[in-house]
């Protein structure tokens, strides 16, 4: 073990405030985008290296998620790409978000890369496109564990762990709601969002239509069309480029133990998620702590998981996550700002790629909610499914 | 008496599980025979789920029956809009039940009302046949006083 560790040691204080990510871009979100995601990807992608102040010809890397299977060689190609040394798609859904950063980090640490792109082009904003709604017959591997006995929306299998933990710990739906609230306060500060001048409060919060009971319509986070990037190299070009530098202070990926690919839970004795064993990676590279972070973009396909997150970062105790909420904390103004440009549940929902920019907005000061003095910014992937996390901070 | 529910009208988009994958075909072939098989480790004795390969460690584990009780661990109770497979059986009562032997299953429950449903609740095995080679190991409260009814 100990050899492992000085490897995982050296490579993490190669990346720590050594890489640096330069430029965002993304294509405003829509219900019904009405264009491939290889188009909007690459739409993306040139906004990001126009933001950096880079062309296509300066790529070299690329990551990406797994999930919607998009040609790394059909977007250099679209980009100008001269040649493409690295590359790397990354699968669980939004368990991917950090790490595409996570990878392409690893790639300009270790030279495999200098300037690395990561995007996130989904369109699923048409009901017919969700992935559960398309089930058929065979279901195999993993899947055949949960899905024959009709547990396969993701509301329901996070409801499973959201509603152990309100037996557990006396969270309450009004705990639910205090995070639906402030992303939606958030999405109202932001004119890109979604949910932009659709205020929300406890009283509509708790008369949602069930979904899949304990959780209702306002836990579940929208379906959108839309395509980020971000631009990711060395503290060493960054400092040549347009933007002030958004460091990449530390990355995790987790799986936990004995996993499953979305509905594991057989871990003890909390059935906790996989977020735990992505927090203890996470902070383990990290010299600074929960105390420290200014904001937090916790991933937020369902309310249940920001109180879990909360938890599982380290904010609060086990099963304090809920009272946590409480005051307004989550919101600007409150202790920890958390999703403040609406996250997944009011601006849009791109498997948590949006929580990256914002993170990014943040750092440099020009979120539209924007957080005072913010210097550290954590952002996390989806927890259930194998997942990431990273801390980005200002110089 | 152990429930056995017959589907006689499969929806023909019911996502049926591959029963015939390696390491999980002795399960499928167990809940054909209406037998709840778990892995177990023959050396230490602790019950594994979800299934490994049998030659984990040096072929450790073997396929043992388990007692076809639980309690209910957590459950979400399904509303529209939902698979169509599973419409007929809305408000579908999905379930995490910690066996008695430890491990937790996601399953359903059958003859049930959500309003029946809480934490710890007891419950048994019961079976739903869905067509000749996939038979579901699904879950009803454990009622004693039902059962003594169901046998006089």
């Amino acid at each position: 073990m100990a050899p492992a560790q000085s490897i995982d040691g050296d490579l993490f204080a190669r990346i720590r405030d050594r890489v640096a990510i330069v430029g965002i871009g993304l294509v405003p979100f829509a219900k019904d985008i009405g264009r491939p995601i290889s188009d909007t990807a690459i739409e993306a992608i040139e906004l990001a290296l126009a933001d950096a102040g880079l062309e296509g010809e300066d790529v070299d890397g690329m990551s990406m998620f797994e999930m919607e299977r998009t040609h790394e060689v059909t977007i250099a190609r679209g980009l100008g790409v001269r040649n493409l040394r690295w590359w790397d798609k990354i699968s669980y859904g939004g368990g991917a978000s950090c790490a595409t950063v996570m990878h392409a980090a690893a790639a300009v640490a270790t030279g495999l890369a200098e300037v690395v792109v990561c995007h996130r082009a989904r369109n699923r904003g048409s009901a017919a496109s969700r992935p559960w709604a398309q089930e058929r017959e065979r279901v195999e591997d993993d899947k055949a564990l949960h899905v024959p006995w009709g547990l396969i929306r993701p509301v329901d299998v996070i409801g499973m762990w959201a509603h152990r933990h309100m037996h557990e710990y006396g969270t309450r739906r009004e705990h639910f709601g205090n995070v639906a609230i402030a992303a939606r306060k958030h999405a109202n500060m932001n004119p890109l969002a979604m949910m932009n001048g659709r205020p929300l409060d406890m009283e509509t919060y708790l008369a949602g239509r069930v979904i899949g009971y304990p959780l209702t319509l306002y836990d579940c986070c929208l379906e959108t069309d839309g395509a980020l990037a971000c631009v990711v190299t060395s503290i060493e070009r960054a400092r040549d480029l347009r933007q002030k530098p958004v460091l990449v202070h530390a990355v995790a990926q987790a799986s936990g133990p004995n996993p499953v690919h979305l509905a594991n839970y057989n871990n003890t004795p909390e059935m906790v998620t996989t977020a735990v064993f992505c927090a203890e990676q996470l902070w383990a590279r990290s010299e600074i702590g929960p105390r420290d972070i200014d904001c937090a973009q916790i991933y937020d396909a369902f309310t249940p998981l920001v109180i879990s997150g909360l938890e599982d970062y380290g904010f609060c105790k086990r099963g304090e996550g809920g009272p946590f909420t409480e005051g307004g904390r989550l919101e600007l103004g409150g202790e920890l700002p958390t999703l403040t440009s609406g996250g997944g549940l009011s601006e849009a929902y791109v498997h948590g790629f949006n929580l990256i920019l914002e993170a990014v907005r943040q750092v440099r000061g020009t979120s539209t909610a924007q957080v005072e003095d913010c210097r550290n910014v954590l952002v996390t992937g989806a927890s259930g499914v194998a997942t990431s996390a990273m801390v980005v901070r200002g110089e | 008496m152990t429930t056995i529910v017959r589907e006689t009208n499969l929806h023909p988009d019911y996502p049926l599980p591959a029963v015939d994958h390696p390491v999980t075909a002795p399960f499928w072939r167990a809940c054909r025979e209406q037998r709840l098989m778990l892995q177990r480790d023959r050396e230490s004795g602790a019950w594994h789920w979800p299934p490994k390969p049998g030659r984990w460690k040096g072929g450790r584990l073997t396929w043992a029956e388990v007692s076809g009780h639980g309690r209910i661990h957590t459950w979400v109770v399904g509303a529209e809009p939902f698979l169509p497979a599973f419409r007929e059986l809305l408000p579908h009562l999905m379930v995490v039940v910690q066996l008695d032997e430890g491990p937790r299953m996601v399953g359903h429950m059958v003859g049930t009302k959500p309003e029946e449903m809480r934490f710890d609740l007891p419950v048994r095995i019961a079976w739903k046949v869905l067509n000749e080679s996939v038979t579901l190991p699904v879950w009803e409260p454990d009622r004693p006083a039902e059962r003594v009814s169901a046998t006089t």
